[in-house]
């Protein structure tokens, strides 16, 4: 994941995307790489495990070497029109930001862009060695990796268009972006996962994702059962990890983060997945 | 009358798992009840007796004081324009492009059409109880401001932005060459997309009335009903149940309780451990102490600060997807105010 220049972290709704990304990011950091950690979703998902309360569009320095911003569409748009579309001065029309946002919630794939636009944007501008992306979940990233295409079949003109092409050749460069998508060994995001990788695999927008399966259990060899609460431990222990086990067996290829016991906030899930990180690397 | 209880919460903290099992307590003490579902683990969907279920409330084959339905929110954001809409402009509605992307792109859209459904399910009278396990879009805090959205969205908000000013008629879109705005949009979409968009929400907006008298209905079905905010002791899904206790009393009602799902036993905080046990189940012992330490002071921590009464749901050795695993999980849940929430007999 590392020589690459833009990571994409994706996954079901509560897998642990934004611990990731935050790990995935510090870790980064701490090899001395120039690293922007991206809050694409809803505020405060990534911004909670850097403790640094909310971020804001411009980009903020939390440690020395890591940069951390949040897209405000609004704002987003503005930047888009202005640097990407060439139309100075777009800031001052306030109504016609409104009014395009407005747009952008109806007209498929135009929010997408924006949203997407800008990440792909900060890639471009080399100020970064590694973007990483926190992005919606499974659910949602196919209209986003797919907005550069759906944009130019449902625009047959227009400068969005032409914008839209670089877009879907930096998405789908193999060398730049690589998708990763966080996984739990239970019934439904493994099935979500697989699910998403099949889309992925037949659509052809991204390069193979990477599947990072979160809270995995360590075995317990140990097979005996003693008595009082431990034996009860060891025997919910060994219940749950042969369950994860039917989950895992059905991802071909992936890394596996350990559960973390006793892990309090938000912060120390950050900087403990940044270690476990550095481990399976 | 019927009672409602909306079970609430973050995406995979076992939601649609205690609903189940609330409604299978609930039906075993008497109840008619139905629980309301959408998208459950294909296993718990087999437990319920709902593997091929639409909309429909079905009666579960061996409880049938129990009664399940799955609701499919994209075919119900469908059915609001078919209620609400004059056939033809429903017709239309349907045939427009905008039509899904709008119900992808409005997560509320989705909300809504849940929040109608289950309503009238309620107002069937057909139950004594409708459990409804809410989709989890937005945090689970989009279902409760889905009426109140959704009428803005079809009241012409988007249009009174697109315009910048009153509710345009159709001749407006056709009058650009005026307006400088639209004339920039066009040249960065193309030529007819900004039309399309108006056309849809025009068309939309005809549902204005129905929309907003029906979300009325709804949100008054939401302050009479119970909720139940459910979560894990981890610390993502604890701040969004933090967000059910400081919003919700001001949409729809306070959390009747938060129930803290893969509670482990208090007698594991302190656990003796024998003195002939190996290095390993030495280690064992400790990693699940300190965890189980750790979900106890998250829960007192979350009851102090949010005067919240606080439950629990053991972590089950056995995966609770069968029917009898579902009653075995409620009936060891620690602490639910089961009478409040008129499940089982008061």
């Amino acid at each position: 994941m590392f020589d690459k220049r833009l990571v994409i972290v994706s996954g079901k709704g509560g897998v642990g995307k934004s611990a990731v990304s935050a790990g995935l990011s510090l870790l980064a950091q701490r090899q001395g790489m120039r690293v922007l950690a991206v809050e694409m979703g809803s505020p405060g998902g990534l911004s909670a495990h850097f403790s640094t309360g909310p971020l804001s569009f411009n980009p903020r320095e939390i440690r020395p070497g890591l940069h951390a911003m949040h897209i405000v569409r609004s704002e987003a748009l503005l930047e888009y029109l202005s640097l990407q579309l060439r139309l100075p001065g777009m800031g001052r029309f306030g109504p016609f930001a409104r009014a395009f946002d407005a747009l952008a919630t109806a007209a498929p794939a135009v929010r997408e862009i924006i949203t997407i636009g800008k990440v792909l944007w900060e890639v471009k501008e080399d100020r970064w060695d590694l973007v990483v992306a926190d992005a919606p979940p499974t659910g949602q990233i196919g209209s986003y990796l797919r907005a550069p295409l759906s944009i130019s079949e449902l625009v047959p003109t227009g400068r969005i268009r032409a914008q839209s092409e670089w877009m879907r050749e930096a998405l789908s460069d193999p060398a730049t972006t690589q998708l990763a998508l966080v996984n739990l060994p239970e019934e439904l995001p493994t099935t979500e996962t697989l699910e998403t990788v099949e889309w992925l695999r037949s659509r052809q927008l991204v390069a193979d994702p990477l599947v990072l399966t979160n809270r995995v259990l360590p075995e317990l060899e140990d097979a005996s059962t003693p008595r009082g609460p431990v034996g009860e431990m060891a025997m919910l222990h060994r219940s749950l990890w042969s369950e994860q086990q039917e989950w895992l067996e059905r991802i071909d290829e992936d890394l596996q983060i350990p559960y973390m016991f006793g892990v309090f906030t938000p912060g120390e899930v950050a900087a403990h997945m940044s270690d476990e990180l550095d481990a399976i690397r | 009358m019927t009672a409602t209880v909306l079970v609430t919460g973050a995406g995979g903290v076992g939601k649609t798992t205690i609903a189940a099992a609330m409604g299978i307590k609930a039906a075993r003490s008497g109840l008619r009840t139905l629980v309301v579902t959408v998208d459950p683990a294909k296993r718990l969907a087999t437990a319920l007796g709902v593997d091929d279920l639409g909309d429909e409330p079905q009666p579960h084959r061996d409880e049938p004081s129990l009664w399940a339905a799955m609701l499919d929110a994209s075919a119900s954001w469908r059915a609001v324009a078919e209620r609400h809409a004059d056939p033809e402009v429903a017709t239309r509605l349907a045939e427009n492009e905008f039509f899904q992307a709008a119900s992808e792109h409005f997560p509320a859209s989705q909300s809504y059409a849940a929040a109608d459904q289950a309503v009238t399910f309620v107002q069937a009278r057909a139950w004594d109880l409708v459990i409804v396990d809410t989709p989890p879009s937005g945090g689970g805090i989009d279902f409760f401001t889905a009426p109140s959205q959704m009428a803005d969205l079809v009241g012409g908000r988007l249009l009174r932005w697109i315009t910048g000013g009153p509710l345009p008629g159709r001749r407006f879109f056709y009058d650009r060459a005026a307006r400088p705005m639209l004339r920039v949009a066009d040249s960065l979409l193309g030529s007819d997309l900004l039309e399309r968009v108006a056309e849809f929400l025009l068309d939309l907006r005809t549902t204005y009335d129905g929309v907003a008298q029906r979300g009325r209905e709804i949100e008054g079905v939401m302050k009479d009903s119970s909720i139940v905010v459910v979560t894990t002791a981890d610390p993502a899904p604890v701040r969004e149940a933090v967000r059910f206790y400081r919003e919700l009393p001001s949409i729809a009602s306070t959390p009747a309780v938060v129930i803290f799902n893969r509670a482990l036993p208090g007698s594991w905080m302190a656990a003796e451990v024998p003195a002939d046990t190996s290095m390993e189940m030495k280690h064992l012992a400790e990693m699940w102490s300190t965890e189980t330490q750790r979900q106890h002071d998250t829960r007192e921590e979350f009851s102090a600060r949010h005067a919240a009464h606080v439950a629990t749901v053991p972590w089950s050795a056995k995966s609770p997807n069968s029917f009898d695993g579902l009653a075995d999980l409620i009936e060891s849940a620690i602490d639910v105010p089961w009478a409040e929430l008129g499940v089982g007999p008061a």
